[in-house]
């Protein structure tokens, strides 16, 4: 008890405090640099608190910073949940039978390293709708990621767990619940972990070709034609720290659904 | 027809059924039949033989171990008992029949523990309980797993998950998965390998301790390399030949009365004696003298 005030539990946040530091040094140093033409940390702050105005503004001339966030998170929510809807089930199926594997690992092999923006023009002319275009594109990245690791999670059950279903004789329902699925759990969630990564990446470059409302919508818009690069900034740091968010949220479940052996 | 005739004849018959009621008490069948088994396996360079032609009898509360050096094939041997390893020759009956596949009448304890890491230590239980007794009612598999986790004195600690068991008592919940189905023959491969030397010894009793409240009626066959073990457990002790094709090199009788006592048996002639063979089946450096 005595020790909870001491310096040791402060340690993580006095890093992290020195990390942003030096990268806030950094930036201020380019900027300097180039003339203030990048703006330093002290402006974009004054225009982060600008834009943070009224963020749930929705009017129809005009969207709030936290309207076009919450815009492009449904539709990396939607594209992504689809997307591991349909790969977990084929991951698993892919895992536990080698003839599934064998049929789908080419067509995975050949589509996973296609550019996600290369599939934007395909949903654009199938769709004829730019928004779902978008939504096409991220569900297109992020079956692979959460494909392959919730086959590779299947395929390495070890030994052991498979004898304990043999030797007591598990019905496949029972093998499927009790070994099968809470094995790979970890394995599809590194897979989701992963998908929710790129996608987020990618609705930024999508919104950037569709257009409407979203985060990457406005970094075009609103910083670049609009000639505010302290805006595009901005953009870039909400951005971040919500994939950190994101991804915090999934390191989480991955700590609750490991165990130790 | 005289009178004499009827009166033997009913004579005769009922002496024959007093020796079919007596035939299984004063000669019990078989629990586990091997003839010559042999058990193969496609490898890359070629087909690898395992076990090559053995045949052996295991009586019904018997206590049989397989000791031999690693890689002999004792574990294959014995995974053509439980099922899990089909034989490529030969029979392999338990309790009369025909071994295809695992069964309920086998329980079997593996090296490393087996326990599903995800499930508390009560739901290993039941679950094996629950899929290897699939026609009995839930509330007797719960009765049953209780009771098997209360006899290997884990019940205070039945909701906690294995990974913060300690070794030993991983492998008491093993044992009691076992037990729990009540099997007539108990399969053990390796069950105390991965413990500490005092663990072990407590082990070894308790385990006694489960086969004498059983009235010594469930045959226990065990893989070891451990000579003690071997002895302190067993009736009889198969010594293998190192692999591949493994054969029988010996069996050993250990005709020591039981319940045996871990701290006299040592002292025991006949201990020491049983010892003395096993050691020189089994061993053949004693000393630096014997390096050449």
């Amino acid at each position: 008890m005595k020790k909870l005030l001491s310096i040791r539990t402060y340690k993580p946040l006095l890093y992290f405090m020195a990390g942003i530091a030096l990268m806030g040094g950094i930036w201020e140093l380019i900027s300097w640099y180039t003339k203030y033409e990048i703006p330093s940390p002290r402006m974009t702050w004054t225009v982060l608190k600008e834009v943070m105005q009224n963020p749930m503004q929705d009017d129809p001339d005009y969207k709030g910073i936290g309207t076009k966030l919450i815009s492009s998170l449904t539709r990396v929510g939607i594209g992504f949940g689809l997307g591991s809807l349909l790969a977990i089930p084929i991951g698993l199926l892919m895992g536990s039978n080698k003839i599934v594997m064998n049929i789908i690992n080419p067509m995975v092999q050949i589509l996973r390293p296609v550019s996600p923006l290369a599939w934007f023009p395909l949903g654009l002319a199938f769709f004829q709708d730019s928004p779902k275009a978008s939504i096409f594109m991220i569900f297109i990245c992020s079956l692979w990621p959460t494909l392959i690791n919730a086959a590779f999670g299947v395929s390495s059950i070890p030994q052991d767990h498979k004898n304990v279903g043999k030797a007591f004789g598990f019905s496949r329902w029972k093998y499927i619940t009790r070994i099968m699925l809470p094995y790979s759990l970890p394995h599809i969630l590194t897979g989701l972990r992963l998908s929710i990564g790129v996608a987020w990446m990618v609705i930024v470059a999508g919104e950037m070709l569709s257009g409407g409302i979203g985060l990457g919508y406005f970094v075009w818009e609103e910083g670049f034609n609009g000639g505010s690069v302290a805006k595009i900034l901005v953009a870039i740091i909400i951005i971040g720290i919500v994939g950190l968010l994101l991804d915090m949220i999934f390191i989480g479940l991955q700590k609750r659904f490991t165990y130790a052996i | 027809m005289s009178n004499s005739t009827t009166i033997h004849t009913s004579a005769t018959e009922k002496i024959k059924t007093v020796d079919e009621v007596l035939e299984p008490v004063l000669n019990p069948p078989p629990s586990i039949e091997i003839e010559n088994v042999t058990v193969s396996f496609k490898t890359a360079s070629g087909v690898y033989t395992a076990v090559k032609e053995i045949s052996l009898t295991v009586r019904k509360g018997e206590i049989v171990t397989l000791i031999g050096h690693s890689g002999c094939g004792k574990s294959t041997l014995m995974g053509t008992i439980s099922g899990m390893v089909k034989q490529s020759g030969g029979t392999v009956k338990a309790n009369g029949k025909p071994v295809t596949k695992p069964g309920p009448d086998r329980g079997i304890v593996f090296q490393n523990y087996s326990l599903l890491p995800w499930l508390s230590v009560y739901r290993n239980i039941y679950e094996a309980v629950d899929a290897a007794l699939k026609d009995k009612p839930s509330s007797f598999k719960h009765e049953l797993a209780e009771r098997n986790l209360k006899m290997v004195n884990l019940w205070a600690h039945k909701d906690k998950l294995p990974g913060h068991l300690s070794g030993g008592m991983k492998q008491r919940v093993a044992i009691a998965r076992a037990f729990a189905i009540n099997p007539s023959i108990l399969l053990l491969d390796e069950p105390f390998g991965a413990l500490d030397a005092l663990t072990k010894s407590n082990m070894h009793v308790e385990l006694l301790k489960l086969w004498n409240l059983d009235h010594r009626e469930k045959t226990i066959v065990m893989v070891t390399h451990d000579i003690e073990e071997a002895i302190f457990l067993s009736d009889r002790v198969v010594v293998m030949n190192d692999g591949p094709a493994a054969t029988i090199k010996e069996i050993v009788d250990v005709p020591l009365p039981r319940p045996r006592n871990k701290k006299t048996i040592v002292h025991d002639e006949t201990y020491m004696a049983i010892h003395d063979k096993l050691m020189n089946l089994l061993i053949d450096k004693f000393s630096i003298d014997d390096i050449e």
